[in-house]
């Protein structure tokens, strides 16, 4: 019996996939296969280019690098978003899924340990992972570095105070927060893990509008920011691993 | 084989040779002669001269400004000022903590080096890392170098070498205490990196723009005839101090109205640097430095309290 109909039947169900070229990886990685197994797997992906990954060249501080994705121009609906720093000893950043009212972009700050690759994989509603890549250099030590934040007095006072603002743009309004936090990532000695790791924004009504897991290498006193289609109130709340609640509100 | 080895060792190993900085001291004023750095960043093959140091050769001795960024540096210093007199160094006054100035002080270990409390403080506390980092980005250059701490401590006020009254003056808008050098003999006035010019100032430790903006305006007020700037050519008129202020009120008003705007680090960087900024060289590497410095205490201060 001839197993050529059998063939093309499996390749043709597989033919999603095959049609996606994924292209020439963008960024020199030794670590590039690794994080698609562990994120994603055997879904299809392609680099892309239209996914930006905005960092400075070098990191002047590693411990506070501005880290920007901005995947607005990826056509279709953004469901997920993950971002790493290859070398990190922890690499995860963020895993970011914005609701419909959220637009696919977020600004956070993170630690870096070495001069690395970016990432940010993003994932639309058809399953594809369209990934995003930038490099940057550094003097190094970020994640190692002693905490800032410990060395403050009365640093616990302000354990889980938020700064936050709201601004209005062309057609949708950012919301700012920067929450007091030492976001301890176990690296450095004696000090165990002790960060936040999720945050949600409501609407007024409680309805969800994103979530994020949050990860040790977010940087102490965590800077994010959303842009939000709706110009209304919103809240935020963050978990830490430690079970403290932290509630903010912006008008 | 063995001539492979021998062949690979000799192409791969940089010869020390020519890590040479080719001092020429240049003749400024009266009994006075500067070193002039390139206005380029650190690299490889400038070995870190990038920074601006001085001597005075007074009757009682000479009188170094600032030490360089190397072992290597400070040796080749000493042996310029050699070619040039045969007097004995009797004083080296460091202008600040940073890298670039301080790190050939090994070369003047039997002379008395002198710097602002503030400095020596700083210097401790930094010097290790800065100099860590100035390996990492020059390399061979600095085989050999390590921190030397002042051991002496200047107080403001005049000092006289010779026929040269020297005012020293404290100030900290640069890097938290930044000592400038007057000579009232010959009127040049050493800034240190209180001045920067045609060469983008640099914020790591600057206690905030403002403060250097007044420190500015009290240097501007001493009876100077000739301004040597810690990196950048000299002057003979006021156009170092008017490029310092105009650059550093665009930069503040550049942090101060993105942070009202909500806008993010990376935005604030792809802002486009004013044209009238272009002969200034390395604008938009020290802004991706100074947001960094600079941007969180901005943001702070225009973000509310919003938890419940």
């Amino acid at each position: 019996m001839s197993r050529g109909p059998l063939l093309l039947a499996l390749l043709m169900l597989g033919m999603p996939v095959q049609a996606i070229e994924s292209g020439p990886d963008p960024v020199p990685s030794v670590m590039w296969e690794f994080y698609r197994k562990q994120w994603i797997k055997d879904d299809p992906y392609l680099f892309d280019a239209r996914v930006r990954v905005i960092a400075p060249p070098f990191a002047e501080d590693a411990r506070q690098v501005p880290l920007q994705i901005d995947a607005r121009d990826v056509p279709g609906k953004v469901r997920r978003i993950i971002a790493w720093a290859e070398l990190n000893p922890l690499p995860t950043i963020v895993d970011f899924e914005p609701g419909p009212q959220v637009l696919p972009w977020l600004a956070i700050r993170i630690r870096i340990e070495q001069a690395t690759a970016l990432r940010a994989a993003v994932q639309t509603d058809d399953g594809v992972w369209h990934v995003g890549s930038a490099l940057i250099d550094a003097a190094g030590g970020g994640c190692t570095a002693p905490s800032v934040v410990r060395s403050q007095p009365d640093w616990e006072q302000r354990l889980g105070q938020v700064l936050g603002g709201r601004y209005p743009r062309d057609g949708f309004s950012r919301v700012r927060v920067h929450v007091a936090h030492p976001m301890d990532n176990g690296l450095v000695g004696g000090t165990p893990e002790f960060f936040i790791e999720q945050a949600e924004l409501f609407d007024v009504a409680g309805h969800s509008l994103a979530t994020l897991v949050l990860y040790p290498a977010v940087s102490e006193n965590p800077s994010l920011s959303f842009d939000l289609r709706d110009t209304g109130p919103v809240r935020l709340r963050l978990r830490d691993n430690n079970g403290n609640q932290f509630d903010a509100a912006l008008e | 084989m063995r001539w492979i080895v021998l062949l690979l060792a000799a192409i791969s190993l940089p010869s020390l040779a020519d890590l040479d900085y080719h001092l020429v001291p240049r003749q400024i004023a009266a009994d006075t002669w500067m070193l002039e750095g390139s206005t380029e960043n650190f690299s490889r093959s400038n070995g870190a001269n990038i920074v601006n140091s001085a001597f005075i050769v007074t009757e009682s001795g000479v009188v170094v400004i600032d030490s360089g960024p190397s072992l290597r540096y400070g040796q080749a210093l000493r042996q310029a000022i050699a070619r040039v007199t045969d007097k004995p160094v009797v004083q080296v006054l460091l202008t600040h903590h940073h890298p670039d100035h301080a790190l050939g002080n090994q070369a003047f270990s039997d002379v008395p080096i002198g710097a602002l409390a503030g400095t020596g403080v700083r210097l401790k506390e930094q010097g290790d890392a800065l100099a860590e980092n100035l390996y990492r980005l020059v390399g061979d250059w600095m085989r050999g170098t390590q921190v030397l701490l002042p051991n002496q401590v200047i107080e403001p006020g005049t000092q006289v070498f010779g026929s040269h009254p020297l005012r020293l003056l404290a100030f900290s808008g640069h890097s938290g205490a930044d000592l400038a050098v007057f000579d009232e003999k010959t009127g040049v006035l050493f800034a240190g990196d209180l001045l920067f010019y045609q060469r983008a100032l640099t914020t790591p430790h600057s206690p905030g723009l403002e403060v250097w903006l007044q420190d500015l305006q009290q240097l501007k007020g001493l009876p100077w005839k000739l301004l040597v700037p810690g990196h950048g050519p000299t002057a003979n008129d006021a156009a170092p101090f008017e490029q310092m202020v105009d650059y550093l009120g665009w930069l503040d008003g550049l942090l101060h109205d993105s942070a009202l705007q909500g806008l993010e680090m990376n935005e604030v960087l792809a802002t486009p640097i004013p044209t009238r900024f272009a002969g200034i060289s390395l604008t938009q590497y020290e802004l991706t430095r100074t947001v960094s410095h600079l941007y969180p205490q901005y943001e702070r201060d225009v973000l509310r309290r919003v938890d419940r």
